[in-house]
């Protein structure tokens, strides 16, 4: 069994490099150089970060006590997470209805269908090509981006929570079926607590995508730290780039551990008592 | 006469093939029948068939009960939320029963906490089920099937895991719903309990039903027959 794992990966590995080398046409010289020109971009251009995306602005004037509440990394970030916020909001209970009449084990067939094609065609658009569109129809600005992330994230999370439907459980659908509770109540009391921790995870996983994706569709004018990354390349500032590029790496972690947290009430990890690091470094025997 | 609560007319269970062939019995309301018989001879695919969630082979089936909550079901794994508190795992059997009104969700919340208390976990409502043991959420079960208050109880092994003590516990509660004239149909593996509590034996057998009393199923020759 082990050999045979091992086989199948080589054979994909092998299969991977052989696309490749077809992609680009046998041309691996092109590949000599290039992490030396990275380095002398990297060192020349980017290399220190300029911090002084982090503190405020010259103009508007700074009417705020703390003065990097008026710079272009927090209000960019700040706009940004908001986008993102409501966008992954709206899409997460949009994509939730969907989802629900997409799950082969909770619809008939004849409803499923028609929905995944609905949600294929949702996420098929990238979130860069809907903020172009909605930059169209709604013009420039924050608003633009919140429907675009939000009609991507109805797709991709749809797809994302109607497998999870169905790889759920059977016995509590069905149970619930027999005692002759509504489609509506098993979906709000029993497949969505039971797939809480799922749902929580993905609906964090969106948010911290969206956060991402900002910087993405800011530039084609939608809003958050994007529009700032966007200038800051025309003018060739990198060191100004790189330095919101960490900022934004800095808040997909800050995510990540607010999921890590927010999920740990709703799976088995949480029902574990375990001593916090303070406590390890103070009082170890009050735990 | 009372009149029957479910009644199979020539029904034949099983999936592909059939398991059990020719079924011709009548429940009447507050009977608590136990099936018997060996692994794999048909006694959840029959119980399933009953509840709805497996078209009969040929035959049919009558229930007179009312459509929405008429029936419980407790399954073989018990069909509980287990990411979802107890309490939420109750309150579904009563909301099944209780319909829209302004105390709706009063009315629940007495019928979910009554049910709580006669199992002996009100302690336990805040807790997810997930943490419980196996016998905890057998009680769990039941307290579910208490609040919905069904007129036919289809229970699936659901005294499994249980100690003594737990079973009695269980029973005393069910039997309050028979009183009340819910019938009950139950899969056993202990033929104690089936002896202990059912009025009757539907005994599973060479792919045949063969309805029997108490008496009947004491008197039959043992020996390699059951398991």
């Amino acid at each position: 069994m082990k050999y045979r794992l091992f086989g199948i990966i080589i054979v994909l590995l092998l299969l991977a490099w052989q696309t490749l080398d077809g992609l680009i046409e046998g041309d691996w010289g092109r590949l000599e150089g290039g992490f030396g020109n990275l380095s002398i971009f990297f060192s020349e251009s980017m290399w220190p970060p300029d911090w002084s995306v982090l503190e405020p602005r010259s103009y508007p004037v700074c009417e705020s006590n703390i003065e990097f509440f008026c710079s272009v990394g927090y209000i960019g970030m700040m706009e940004t997470i908001k986008i993102a916020f409501v966008a992954t909001i709206l899409g997460f209970i949009g994509a939730l209805c969907f989802s629900s009449l997409a799950a082969r084990n909770l619809v008939p067939l004849y409803v499923s269908i028609p929905v995944r094609i609905f949600l294929s065609a949702t996420r098929s658009l990238p979130s860069l090509i809907w903020a172009i569109l909605f930059v169209i129809v709604i013009g420039f600005g924050p608003l633009s981006g919140v429907l675009a992330m939000t009609f991507y994230t109805i797709g991709y999370l749809g797809k994302l929570q109607y497998e999870v439907f169905e790889g759920m459980a059977n016995d509590p659908l069905e149970a619930s079926r027999a005692m002759g509770l509504s489609r509506s109540s098993i979906l709000l009391n029993v497949v969505i607590p039971e797939n809480s921790n799922h749902l929580l995870s993905q609906l964090m996983f969106m948010f911290e995508y969206n956060v991402r994706h900002g910087t993405v569709i800011g530039i084609v004018g939608a809003g958050g730290i994007g529009y700032y990354i966007s200038t800051y390349l025309k003018f060739l500032q990198y060191e100004k780039v790189f330095a919101l590029l960490i900022l934004i790496f800095v808040v997909v972690v800050f995510i990540d551990l607010l999921s890590m947290m927010i999920r740990s009430f709703v799976n088995d990890e949480g029902d574990v008592r375990r001593p916090t690091w303070l406590n390890l470094i103070l009082s170890p025997k009050e735990e | 006469m009372t009149q029957s609560i479910l009644s199979l007319k020539n029904l034949s269970v099983g999936y592909d093939e059939p398991l059990i062939s020719n079924i011709n019995v009548e429940v009447l309301p507050g009977e608590v029948i136990a099936i018997l018989g060996t692994s794999g001879i048909g006694k959840t695919t029959l119980l399933r068939t009953i509840s709805g969630l497996v078209r009969p082979l040929s035959g049919s089936f009558d229930l007179n009960i009312n459509k929405r909550g008429g029936l419980g079901y407790i399954p073989q794994r018990l069909g509980l939320v287990r990411h979802a508190t107890v309490a939420h795992n109750v309150s579904l059997g009563a909301r099944v029963n209780i319909g829209f009104s302004r105390n709706m969700w009063k009315e629940r919340s007495e019928r979910t906490m009554q049910a709580l208390e006669m199992l002996g976990i009100a302690e336990k409502a805040n807790e997810p089920v997930r943490r419980l043991s196996g016998g905890q959420q057998r009680r769990v079960a039941t307290a579910r099937s208490l609040a919905q208050r069904p007129q036919l109880l289809l229970a699936d092994e659901f005294l499994g895991e249980l100690d003594n003590l737990n079973v009695e516990i269980v029973f005393a509660s069910v039997d309050q719903l028979v009183a009340e004239g819910t019938a009950v149909i139950m899969v056993e593996h202990h033929d104690d309990n089936a002896l202990k509590f059912a009025s009757r034996i539907w005994n599973l057998k060479d792919g045949v039903l063969h309805d029997m009393t108490i008496e009947e199923w004491k008197q039959q020759p043992r020996g390699g027959e059951e398991e």
